[in-house]
C-alpha cells in the first residue's frame, strides 16, 4: 500500500493527507474520457443553443437551494 | 485550545482562544491559501454562500514555528451533522460540494476533501466552512477527494432514497460514510440500471475490492485524467444526487397538525403565549424540541432568534427545511434528533463531533407537547426528564398534556397506566428540583397549560 501511495505522489498530489484509495483512483481513469466526452457534448450543446438565441442555464453549477428546489419531489 | 476534530489535515488546524474560534494556516498550506485568495475562488464563493467568510488576524499565532496565518472565520451558531439532516438538507449539501468543485476548478484549485463535515449550515444554507479544502489542480490530476464524496455524501443519500430513509443512521456508525461495499450491497438490483449509482457505488466498491492492498502499478503511475474528464466525473456525480428523491409522507409526524383537535382559537393563544414568553425571556438563541414542522419555532426565528427546530420525524423535519428554503428564512435550523438517544460524541476519543447535549447548553428550550411522550411513550420518570432540560438550557416553556388529553389517551389505549405522577402537580414537584417556575397560563378551550421555567 505504502509503495503504491509513492508511486501516485509525484503525479497526483504531493500533498494528499487523504489516501484516495487505489480502487478509486483506477476506476476515475475507466470512466473519465467516457463522462468527459458527454460533458463536452452538454457543454457545446448549450453553446450552440446559446448562439441561436435560446435562453438556457449557465453549465455553471449554482447554489442547489436556490437552482433546484423541485428536484425533491422525483420518485418514490 | 485545540480542537480535536480537525487533527487530519496538516494545512492548518482549528482553535479557541477566550472564545474566539480561529483557524490557523500552517506555512506548508502558503500556495494554497495564497491562490484561494488571489484567484478571486475564495470571493466567488463567498458571494455565492458556499463558504464561510472570515477574516486575517493579527493574534499571536498558536504555533508559531509552523504559521503562515490565523484566521478568524465567521462562526456557525450551531454544529449539526449529516445523521441529524433531513434528506434534502443532506442533498443540498451533497450538491454544494460539487458546486464548489465545479468552480474551483474553473479558478485552478481543486477540494483534497470532501467531507460531509465540513458542510454546515449557515443562515438557511450549506456553506463549506473548512477555508483549507482547497489546493492547486494540476492538470491530469484524478479526484482525490472521489472515493471520501461516495461513502460520505452518494452512498448515504442512495440509501435514503432507494431503500429507507432511516439507514441515514448509518453516517452516526461510520465517521468516515458508509463503506461502498456496504452501500452496495444494501441497495436494490434496480439500482444497477442507474448509470450514476451503477458506476459510483457499484464499480466503484468492486474496483475497491479488486485493487484493495495491490495498486495496478502501471496504471496508477499514468493515473491521469484530463480537465474535461474531471469536470464530466462531476457533472455526473451532480446528476446522480439531483435524480434522487424522497418524498415525505407515511410516518408519524408529517399530518399532525391536520390532525390534531385543537380548536383555532386554542392554537392561536397558545402561539400568542409562547411569543409572550419568548419576549420575556428574550434569549439569544432557542432550541425546540419536538418541534414537528417548525411552526413554533418560526415564533422565535422569525424575530431573528436563532433556532433549532428538532424532531423524531425525519418527514416533519423535511417540510420544516422545504419551507425554510422556500421562504429564505436564515435563523431556523431543522434538525432529526430522537430526544430518548440523542446524537453520541463520535470519532477518536469519542470526541470529534459533539454529543446533542454537549452542543449546549441553550438560552431557551421549548418542549410543547413534548412531554408525555417522554414520559408515557418512553416511560421516562417526570425528575429524569426535568434533570435532563436542566443539563440543556437555562429557559424553559413546557406545554404540559394531562391525561384527560385524546392525544395522551391514544397513547395509553394500548397500555396499562402505570403513571399516577403524570399530571400537573407532578410535574410542578419534578421541576421544583431543578428550575423555578416563572409562569403558569392556562390553554384556554383546551385543557394544556403552558409553563415558563427558569434554571435554578
Amino acid at each position: 500500500m505504502y509503495h503504491f501511495i509513492e508511486l501516485l505522489a509525484p503525479l497526483a498530489r504531493a500533498k494528499a493527507y487523504l489516501d484516495p484509495g487505489s480502487g478509486s483512483i483506477l476506476l476515475q481513469l475507466l470512466i473519465a474520457a467516457a463522462l468527459g466526452a458527454a460533458f463536452a457534448v452538454k457543454v457545446y450543446w448549450k453553446k450552440i443553443k446559446g448562439v441561436f438565441g435560446k435562453k438556457e442555464d449557465a453549465v455553471e453549477p449554482d447554489q442547489p437551494s436556490t437552482a433546484e428546489p423541485e428536484e425533491s419531489e422525483s420518485k418514490k | 485550545m485545540k480542537q480535536i476534530a480537525s487533527f487530519r489535515d496538516p494545512s492548518g488546524f482549528l482553535f479557541t482562544r477566550d472564545g474566539i474560534l480561529y483557524r490557523q494556516v500552517n506555512l506548508e498550506y502558503q500556495p494554497h491559501y495564497d491562490q484561494l485568495m488571489v484567484s478571486g475562488l475564495y470571493k466567488t464563493l463567498v458571494d455565492k454562500h458556499m463558504l464561510i467568510p472570515h477574516a486575517e488576524a493579527s493574534v499571536a499565532p498558536m504555533e508559531k514555528s509552523i504559521e503562515y496565518k490565523t484566521l478568524q472565520p465567521v462562526r456557525v451558531p450551531f454544529i449539526s451533522y449529516p445523521y441529524e439532516w433531513s434528506f434534502s438538507q443532506y442533498k443540498d449539501a451533497a450538491l454544494t460540494t460539487l458546486a464548489i468543485e465545479m468552480l474551483a476548478l474553473e479558478k485552478g484549485m481543486t477540494l483534497k476533501d470532501a467531507s460531509v463535515y465540513n458542510i454546515q449550515f449557515f443562515e438557511g444554507r450549506p456553506v463549506l466552512i473548512d477555508t483549507l479544502s482547497f489546493e492547486i489542480y494540476e492538470e491530469g490530476a484524478p479526484w482525490i477527494a472521489y472515493r471520501q464524496f461516495c461513502q460520505h455524501f452518494l452512498g448515504p443519500l442512495s440509501l435514503m432514497a432507494l431503500v429507507d430513509i432511516r439507514l441515514q443512521r448509518l453516517m452516526r456508525v461510520y465517521i468516515d460514510g458508509i463503506p461502498l461495499d456496504l452501500t452496495s450491497n444494501l441497495l436494490p438490483g434496480k439500482s444497477h440500471f442507474n448509470m450514476g449509482l451503477e458506476l459510483h457505488i457499484h464499480r466503484h466498491a468492486a474496483s475497491q475490492k479488486k485493487y484493495a492492498g495491490k495498486g495496478d502499478e502501471v496504471k496508477v503511475k499514468e493515473a491521469k485524467i484530463g480537465k474535461m474528464a474531471f469536470q464530466g466525473l462531476i457533472d455526473n456525480l451532480q446528476n446522480t444526487i439531483k435524480g434522487l428523491g424522497w418524498e415525505p409522507a407515511g410516518t408519524e409526524w408529517a399530518d399532525y397538525y391536520e390532525i390534531t383537535n385543537y380548536s383555532k382559537d386554542a392554537f392561536d393563544q397558545k402561539k400568542n403565549q409562547v411569543a409572550d414568553f419568548i419576549i420575556q425571556v428574550s434569549p439569544t438563541s432557542i432550541w425546540d424540541l419536538g418541534a414537528n414542522n417548525g411552526e413554533f419555532s418560526r415564533i422565535g426565528s422569525g424575530k431573528g432568534i436563532f433556532t433549532v427546530s428538532s424532531d423524531i420525524d425525519p418527514s416533519a423535519v423535511e417540510k420544516n427545511y422545504l419551507e425554510s428554503r422556500n421562504n429564505h428564512e436564515k435563523d431556523i435550523l431543522p434538525l432529526v434528533i430522537d430526544l430518548t438517544n440523542p446524537s453520541p460524541g463520535i470519532g477518536w476519543e469519542n470526541a470529534e463531533r459533539d454529543s446533542f447535549i454537549e452542543r449546549g447548553p441553550v438560552d431557551l428550550a421549548m418542549a410543547l407537547a413534548l412531554i408525555h411522550h417522554l414520559a408515557i411513550s418512553n416511560n421516562l420518570p417526570l425528575p429524569k426528564i426535568a434533570e435532563f432540560f436542566q443539563k440543556i438550557c437555562t429557559w424553559l416553556i413546557v406545554e404540559f398534556v394531562p391525561k384527560q388529553d385524546s392525544q395522551v389517551q391514544k397513547l395509553l389505549s394500548s397500555r396499562k397506566d402505570i403513571f399516577p405522577d403524570y399530571t400537573e402537580e407532578g410535574l410542578e414537584k419534578a421541576m421544583q428540583a431543578e428550575f423555578k417556575m416563572i409562569r403558569k397560563e392556562a390553554i384556554i378551550g383546551s385543557e394544556r397549560t403552558l409553563y415558563l421555567f427558569r434554571r435554578k
